[in-house]
């Protein structure tokens, strides 16, 4: 008798089951929100419901934009995400590289002072941030929504810290040879190796930024300025799409679209991503 | 840390102390981004918000010095601040409970040879790249009392409609249901250290005659246990710090009872003026957040149990 | 010699008269909140005085608003925090007080006695701290009925009136109201097998803000605060008898959907307007600016008078326009800032049914009633049932009141919300709600 059991099809049966009906609750609200965005005010109250549009209203999509810049909160977003990520690549990588491939004084003390941060609440900073950046007249422009990405982030720095130990030193150590600096080997050699690891830097800064609620509602204050989950909440509480849910549920499927379309092209990246970070802690 | 990976330069005889000024020089100067960053970032700031815990100051006169009253008055004359404590907490012991139960629970299904594991797994991933304002909308949609998802299916089940997010006893649990929603990426995370578990190991609970009962409770949860307290922490950190969703669906209604912690911080300092106060506020979350922390860590020694450890 | 330094002194004063010629062009920021129509109705109040005012720009400043007011409030407040205050525009009337008295707001008192316009708009317009004038309420806006009449048809109840003095008694508006309700097998509230878990269409839904409560709290013969701003008015017989009522109309009677309690009106779960165009909702009683919406909405619109409890009552609502002490137009903001006064310079808002005029002919004169309400979106009834109302309407006392917003907002409101939800009887919630209102010391008088 082997040590491999039969599986029973009683079991099984749960399992997929279970399973099934799990992915249904992930999925069906999303499902649901993009078929009442394409439905007509009526048809959204009505009862009983109906699980599909009578006839699909892409209008809505249109009245969105007539009725909000919803594209320029669009093209907002998209500069905030572009800044954030060249921000993230370029500091992050620098840092992982110095604590994991240059022996320096303190540079444990700096590492774990690094990733101490991970364990501060975001709460007992918004308050000073926000009177530092009221100082530096940073009130209602992009800097503090940009600025802090250069500076570097303690999870990417721990993520890449993890894949640089992965790497060889013999190529480092090559380049040394032939008289290369540490800022040379980063560029030449490293980056063009980490290449996978930089892509889910990249993939999370994008996420994290396009998605941010709380920088833009501190900061921000002049419409033009707003970013989609900015615009997002003044669509929910404002006067604009006042009960028009439907238009709501509109805005909604575009601003989780483009992520939605990264993910669909990137899967890999995410899982490797949320992977290397979570374990061993 | 022995071995490849940490020496920089070839070694060479009398240029070691060279190598060691180059090297602290490299070092020092490409960490310039994290040095400046927890300086300007982090150390001011919280050095800022510790001073300004101890005045009154509304951002437009000059703040006057009171000393510890704004402490006192949190934790004496502010019932709200209390309620808020309360409502935090709830929130987030049972909702990180719930949250590491049911995706372990997951991760343990979809870990037991299923096909389709990825698309289940991508299934379930998908509410987390959904930004919190966005969930916020849809779920106050799906929890409306006359024409939201829920209540139209409970109705046609036969059930009786409930208030969701709109009732004082019912919002907490409405809201720690669409907390559940999004835990995709932690049930990725525990997939990821179930699969490495190794197999040898699951097969000899039973070849002792074993079943799945005691493989969990020898081998998986021991072996998972250091994902699931930093997991744990991390939820605990967070939940304190839930905002959106109660800024957007309730507002802290109906009644207060859904007055989140960061939710009372924000109006006393954006609405009230009251920079002192919110700043008292943020620093009790930030110790009682450390305290809970170093407490769970210290317990953990009991139950957590790392690879390459003896246990008897 | 002499042509060449007469040249050169000519060329001289030449250059100073141009440089010390004031700048005729001035710039003011004007801001304000609203929806998408109303933001398309002020851009076009601007470009008019603009046209008229050659040497002056104005620069909208379009808030987001949210339809609490909160997120304004707040904005506002960071402005003055910061120093970058407009020059002139729209400010929360629950602030007006803190704010004009901390000294933000320009003094008009003078500028309105030298050109004697308290003649000419409604008494209860300018807006005073002390005694001086700070402000002026933007518009008249007050409580509003409306009603789908094929709902009422359908359900074989008559028309109501259209006068605001003969409204219906309260306890016929609730039978009434239990008649339109109907659930799914067509039974009314107190047949027998009525399922409250199902019902299609329901009689009323009230919106459940301050405002919208003060006038069924006046015609009780209560209130919430008095106007001196001394008493606290909630916890008074006639007030609980008020609210209970309301209140029963949720959760006793059934003829009310639950709808979000007053904390969560920020939310916005504005289903109400839609129920009543699809034919769900019999009668919808909320602020009379939801007019513009509404009767967009393609259904048979009607208007009708309020119920009455005790006698007929109003209120007068609106937000505050103020000209900001920062300015450094002060002439040319108070030109706007009476320009915006002035119901034929923005005649777009008015007929449109989001504002009514606070100019005092536009009441009395047939031929300026006509230029507003003389349109589809103003059915005869308006004229009987609101128009006519706002002779009894008394301003709520947000803008008076110290402290108002609290005592609304943290010890009144939690308490409703619970009297909505049916867990405490509206006795025990007021007193409640009166007891943190004595203990916080909030009854500061008026500013």
């Amino acid at each position: 008798m082997n040590g491999r059991r039969r599986p029973r099809p009683v079991s099984r049966t749960l399992v997929y089951a279970a399973l099934a009906g799990f992915s249904l609750f992930c999925v069906f609200p999303l499902l649901w929100q993009i078929r009442s965005s394409l439905m007509t005010a009526r048809e959204i109250f009505t009862l009983p419901p109906s699980l599909l549009p009578a006839v699909p209203q892409w209008n809505n999509y249109l009245e969105l934009f007539r009725q909000v810049p919803f594209g320029r909160y669009f093209l907002n977003t998209l500069l905030i995400v572009v800044v954030n990520i060249c921000g993230a690549l370029l500091s992050n990588t620098v840092v992982a590289y110095a604590f994991a491939r240059i022996r320096f004084v303190g540079r444990s003390i700096m590492y774990g002072l690094c990733l101490a941060t991970l364990m501060l609440p975001q709460t007992v900073t918004m308050i000073p941030l926000f009177i530092e950046w009221k100082l530096l007249h940073g009130i209602n422009t992009y800097a503090p929504l940009t600025v802090l990405a250069f500076f570097g982030n303690a999870f990417y720095i721990f993520l890449l810290h993890q894949f640089f130990k992965t790497i060889p030193t013999e190529f480092d150590e090559a380049a040394f040879m032939d008289g290369l600096n540490h800022l040379q080997v980063i560029r030449t050699i490293i980056a063009p190796m980490c290449k996978p690891a930089l892509a889910v830097v990249a993939i999370f800064t994008f996420l994290a930024s396009w998605n941010d609620f709380m920088g833009p509602f501190l900061y921000i204050n002049d419409q033009s300025k707003f970013t989609l989950s900015l615009g997002m909440k003044y669509l929910i509480s404002g006067y604009s799409v006042f009960g028009q849910w439907q238009i709501l549920m509109a805005a909604s499927v575009l601003i989780v679209l483009p992520v939605a379309l990264l993910f669909f092209f990137m899967q890999r990246y995410f899982i490797r991503g949320l992977t290397m970070g979570g374990l061993k802690g | 840390m022995n071995g490849k990976g940490t020496r920089s330069a070839p070694r060479r005889g009398g240029r070691s102390h060279f190598l060691r000024r180059y090297n602290n020089f490299w070092g020092w100067l490409l960490i310039t981004p994290v040095v400046t960053g927890l300086t300007l970032w982090v150390a001011f700031p919280l050095g800022l918000s510790l001073v300004t815990s101890f005045t009154r100051w509304d951002l437009i006169t000059r703040p006057i010095f009171i000393g510890f009253k704004n402490y006192i008055d949190m934790f004496t004359s502010d019932a709200l601040f209390w309620q808020a404590v309360v409502v935090t907490v709830y929130y987030t012991a049972a909702g990180v409970s719930l949250q590491v139960v049911v995706a372990l629970g997951t991760a343990l299904l979809l870990n037991a040879r299923v096909k389709g594991m990825k698309l289940f797994r991508t299934l379930f991933y998908i509410p987390s790249l959904v930004p919190v304002i966005v969930s916020s909308a849809l779920w106050m949609w799906i929890y409306n009392p006359q024409f939201g998802l829920f209540n139209i299916l409970l109705t046609w089940i036969g059930l009786s409609p409930q208030k969701w997010v709109f009732g004082t006893q019912t919002v907490i649990p409405s809201l720690i249901l669409m907390s559940i929603w999004g835990i995709g990426n932690v049930i990725i995370v525990f997939l990821a250290g179930l699969q490495d578990i190794p197999r040898e190991l699951m097969e000899a609970v039973e070849i002792d005659g074993g079943n799945a009962f005691h493989r969990f409770r020898a081998i998986i949860l021991p072996l998972m246990s250091p994902i699931i307290l930093y997991n744990v922490v991390i939820g605990i950190i967070n939940g304190f710090q839930t905002f959106t969703q109660p800024y957007i669906m309730t507002n802290g209604g109906p009644a207060n009872a859904s007055l989140f912690y960061v939710l009372h911080l924000y109006r006393q300092a954006f609405m009230f003026s009251k920079m002192g106060y919110a700043s008292a506020m943020a620093w009790f979350v930030f110790i009682a957040t450390a305290v809970i922390s170093v407490f769970i860590f210290r317990t953990s020694v009991r139950w957590v149990f790392y690879q390459g450890e003896h246990r008897s | 010699m002499k042509r060449a330094l007469f040249s050169l002194v000519v060329v001289l004063v030449a250059v100073v008269a141009i440089a010390a010629a004031p700048a005729d062009n001035a710039k003011l920021t004007f801001v304000y909140w609203g929806s998408v129509n109303e933001d398309v109705a002020m851009k076009d109040a601007f470009k008019a005085f603009e046209a008229a005012n050659p040497g002056i720009t104005v620069e909208p400043l379009y808030i987001q608003g949210d339809i609490s007011g909160t997120e304004y409030a707040a904005k506002l407040r960071a402005m003055a925090q910061t120093n970058t205050l407009p020059d002139l525009g729209y400010f929360r009337p629950d602030q007006f007080g803190e704010f004009a008295s901390a000294g933000f707001m320009m003094d008009l008192t003078d500028l309105v006695q030298k050109e004697n316009l308290t003649r000419d708009y409604l008494p209860q317009v300018w807006l005073k701290v002390n005694n001086r004038v700070f402000g002026a309420y933007t518009a008249a806006e007050c409580q509003m009925m409306f009603y789908n009449k094929d709902v009422l048809k359908k359900a074989g109840v008559p028309m109501p009136p259209a006068d605001y003095a003969k409204g219906w008694s309260w306890d016929q508006f609730v039978k009434y109201c239990s008649q339109i309700t109907t659930d799914v097998s067509g039974k009314h509230p107190g047949d027998s097998g009525f399922n409250a878990n199902r019902i299609t269409t329901y009689g009323v839904s009230y919106q459940l803000w301050h405002a919208m409560l003060t006038p069924p709290l006046w015609s009780g013969g209560g209130g919430i605060v008095s106007a001196d701003g001394k008493k606290f008015l909630m916890d008074s017989p006639e007030s609980v008898d008020v609210i209970q009522k309301i209140a029963d109309l949720i959760n006793k009677y059934k003829v009310m959907p639950f709808t979000n309690p007053s904390s969560t009106s920020q939310a916005g779960l504005p289903t109400p307007p839609v129920m009543l165009a699809n034919g769900q909702l019999g009668f919808y009683i909320t602020g009379q600016w939801e007019l513009l919406d509404i009767a967009k909405m393609g259904f048979p619109m009607g208007i009708g008078a309020l119920p009455i409890i005790k006698k007929p009552a109003q209120m007068y609502i609106s937000g505050a326009s103020v000209i900001f002490k920062s300015t450094k137009f002060p002439r040319e903001a108070w030109l706007l800032h009476k320009w915006m006064m002035t119901p034929d310079k923005t005649l777009n808002l008015y007929t449109s049914g989001l504002w009514m005029p606070t100019k005092a002919s536009w009441y009395n004169d047939a031929a300026d009633l006509n230029k507003w309400l003389q349109n589809p979106v103003h059915p005869p009834e308006f004229r009987t049932a609101v128009l006519a109302s706002m002779k009894i309407a008394d301003p709520i006392p947000e803008v008076r009141v110290k402290n108002y917003t609290q005592i609304v907002n943290e010890c009144v409101n939690p308490q409703l919300d619970r009297v909505w939800l049916g867990e405490i009887s509206a006795q025990e919630a007021m007193k409640k709600a009166g007891d943190l209102v004595r203990q916080q010391n909030l009854l500061q008088g008026t500013w």
